[in-house]
């Protein structure tokens, strides 16, 4: 355990403290909720955007991907906002049926207007200081604009894109849900 | 509690089905429908425990717990003949359907730790087939709902089969998973339908 902290204990750059400051912002509100792995405890540079969140507002989730992505979209029908946090994209590949079939499809499923709106948050796995080959490191953003009709995607290729986009995510009326991608990389810099 | 639709009875239940049938063998509705028949009592004293701020989840097939959740008789016939049978949602009843196997299993949970989170009176009903429960997601779903103690109740509906597949021989079983369960939050019936697994069986297959 000590060395898997060590190992995120590196200077802030100010990609990483954007998203720190988006995720606070988005955690003052009393509907948001986050939930995934590494959550609630230590695992990944994730974990550390979120150490200032008041604990009943983490939930860590089993790993079980589609389940999790199921159980975000069941609780925005239940009136919360979740954000569903999958620290790879290759790893959110699982949740593909929750979230093609299922939250992309809400509003015809549905038939209303405004559906719930549940938040992803994933990440392009780094390349530094270890490459961790084929499994990790995808980005599948134009992969997943291609399936997804009625979610915006957006990827955070610069700093100053974060806290609006996640802004955005929140305070937007139109039910439209909304995947933001990181780039962990972009953490060291 | 405010029960619902108490006033339905059996034969309510199977002439809705029968006038569906009928509709789609005479080629008004365009879209593949799933049908019940034989659990129709069983459902209606299920439904006796489920209020009308209580929450439904089911599969493709879904036409009576529509109407036992209060869904109009004609609002659900008019969602049908516009092609919804497969996955019949509606909202204002609180009730979801999902086409896709064990679809509607992690959004039922994830409402029911809303509700639990939120502490509300509210209870999930999520309704399943015997090879969906047979899922790894079922299983999860099934195990953090009683590890957590949520207010939900898996019903699992056995037919014996999905599709025209046999669930117990395919998995080289006698008994399925949840038969040998002693989690309290599984209810299971087992029935035999009329109908096969898509259609009336007059008209083609889907």
């Amino acid at each position: 355990m000590q060395e898997l902290v060590s190992e995120f204990n590196f200077k802030m750059g100010i990609y990483q403290a954007e998203l720190k400051r988006a995720m606070n912002y988005l955690s003052a509100n009393s509907k948001v909720i986050f939930l995934g792995q590494a959550v609630a405890f230590p695992g990944t540079a994730m974990t550390t955007t979120l150490e200032d969140i008041d604990k009943n507002k983490l939930i860590e989730m089993p790993v079980e991907e589609d389940l999790q992505m199921g159980v975000a979209t069941g609780m925005a029908m239940h009136g919360l906002v979740p954000v569903s946090i999958f620290p790879r994209w290759n790893f959110m590949l699982l949740a593909v049926n929750q979230i093609v079939n299922h939250l992309d499809k809400l509003q015809e499923l549905l038939n209303v207007k405004v559906p719930p709106k549940v938040i992803i948050r994933t990440g392009i796995g780094s390349l530094k200081p270890l490459d961790p080959g084929p499994q990790h490191k995808g980005d599948y953003t134009t992969a997943f604009k291609a399936m997804c009709n009625k979610i915006e995607i957006v990827r955070l290729d610069s700093s100053d894109m974060i806290f609006p986009s996640y802004k955005r995510a929140l305070e937007r009326e139109d039910g439209i849900s909304t995947i933001i991608v990181e780039w962990s990389d972009k953490y060291y810099e | 509690m405010l029960l619902l639709s108490m006033e339905l009875i059996k034969q309510d239940l199977v002439d809705f089905e029968d006038k569906v049938a009928d509709a789609f063998n005479s080629g008004k509705i365009k879209a593949p429908i799933h049908l019940y028949s034989g659990n129709e009592d069983l459902l209606i004293n299920i439904f006796k425990s489920i209020s009308k701020d209580d929450w439904v989840f089911c599969s493709w097939r879904s036409h009576y717990q529509c109407l036992l959740k209060g869904v109009p008789e004609s609002d659900l016939f008019e969602a049908i003949l516009e092609g919804r049978s497969i996955a019949l949602s509606f909202l204002e009843y609180k009730i979801f359907s999902s086409a896709i196997v064990s679809g509607q299993i992690p959004i039922a949970l994830g409402v029911a730790m809303s509700i639990k989170r939120e502490f509300s009176k509210e209870k999930v009903f999520c309704f399943l087939g015997d090879m969906t429960a047979e899922t790894g997601i079922a299983q999860s779903a099934f195990t953090y709902a009683e590890n957590f103690d949520l207010p939900i109740t898996f019903i699992v509906e056995d037919n014996g089969i999905s599709v025209c597949t046999d669930t117990r021989q395919t998995w080289g079983v006698k008994k399925l998973r949840f038969e040998e369960s002693d989690n309290k939050k599984i209810i299971t019936y087992k029935y035999s339908n009329k109908y096969p697994h898509a259609g009336a069986g007059k008209r083609v297959q889907f």
